[in-house]
């Protein structure tokens, strides 16, 4: 049945990437950890540290949770959650950093 | 003989549509409580400043790496079942158990440390909002483990298979959230200064 062979090649192939995902995400998590550990502080250092965990948020989002070709609606909700509560944490650390 | 050309039907959303809207509840929780941490955090910038310094920078790493792996064995235990691997799904959910174990007992360290010490929630509004930020997705972690162990259960009595894994993804979603939930949090309380 095509159904069935479209997916396990599919998920093969899904499979393969995995790994890949979860060494960078393991990386952006010791390049967060290190800019605390030294001391960065400031909005270029959160800049850094939000888009981190937006760059790893979208990889559990399209990768882990495999969301990569739902329907809009709910990759706007997923996506726009992410950016929504990374957004609002900058933009206030901006006010509160004047 | 080629196949026709039709428009790509947008894929359905793993395991039960449900536990989604479940998800996106949690999620607005979270979103709430990350910004009503960075609003006191605005307000009393050196306070929190001050009392950041006083967490474990690397037992918020370990648990962030511990919790990243936990959800790329969970991938692993789905991508098998949908190969009708069961045996691989068990064995990658286990390991995913185990690592969430890592992340509740490094985590319940953590807090024994700050509460030999004397500190609870009453000590100050930093210490408020990290045990309370902290505590409830703790207790996410802990609903997340009973969920991927009674998948676990299931598997085990031949539920699961590759035309029947909703299950497992459903579990698996969830776990996913956790993961994702901790990945703002971490740098939120641990890191940002």
């Amino acid at each position: 049945m095509i159904r069935d062979e479209k997916r396990v090649k599919k998920t093969i192939q899904n499979h393969i990437n995995i790994h890949s995902i979860w060494l960078a995400m393991v990386a952006l998590t010791i390049l967060s950890y290190a800019l605390g550990k030294f001391g960065f502080s400031g909005i270029v250092s959160v800049l850094v540290l939000l888009l981190t965990a937006v760059v790893k948020g979208t990889l559990i989002i399209r990768d882990f949770m495999e969301l990569r070709d739902v329907s809009l609606l709910w990759r706007v909700i997923m996506y726009g959650w992410l950016w929504g509560a990374t957004l609002a944490i900058f933009i206030i650390y901006l006010v509160s950093n004047k | 003989m080629n196949e026709p050309i039709t428009l790509q039907e947008p894929k359905l959303l793993p395991g039960d549509l449900a536990i989604w809207f479940f998800i996106f509840m949690e999620l607005l929780v979270f979103a709430i409580a990350f910004i009503a941490y960075a609003v006191t955090r605005a307000q009393n910038v050196a306070l929190f400043n001050e009392f950041q310094l006083t967490l474990n920078k690397e037992s918020g790493a370990v648990n962030t790496l511990l919790l990243i792996t936990s959800s790329y064995f969970v991938v692993r235990a789905v991508h098998a079942i949908k190969l009708d691997r069961v045996k691989a799904c068990i064995t990658n959910l286990n390991i995913a158990l185990g690592f969430g174990a890592g992340f509740l007992l490094l985590k319940s360290l953590e807090y024994y440390d700050k509460f030999s010490a004397g500190i609870t929630l009453s000590t100050n509004t930093f210490y408020m909002f990290y045990l309370s930020l902290t505590m409830f997705h703790f207790l996410h972690v802990i609903l997340g483990m009973i969920i991927l162990f009674a998948i676990v259960i299931k598997a085990k009595r031949g539920h699961y298979s590759a035309n029947n894994h909703y299950g497992v993804e459903t579990g698996a979603s969830y776990w996913h959230m956790v993961d994702l939930v901790w990945i703002i949090l971490f740098p939120l309380v641990y890191i940002i200064r």
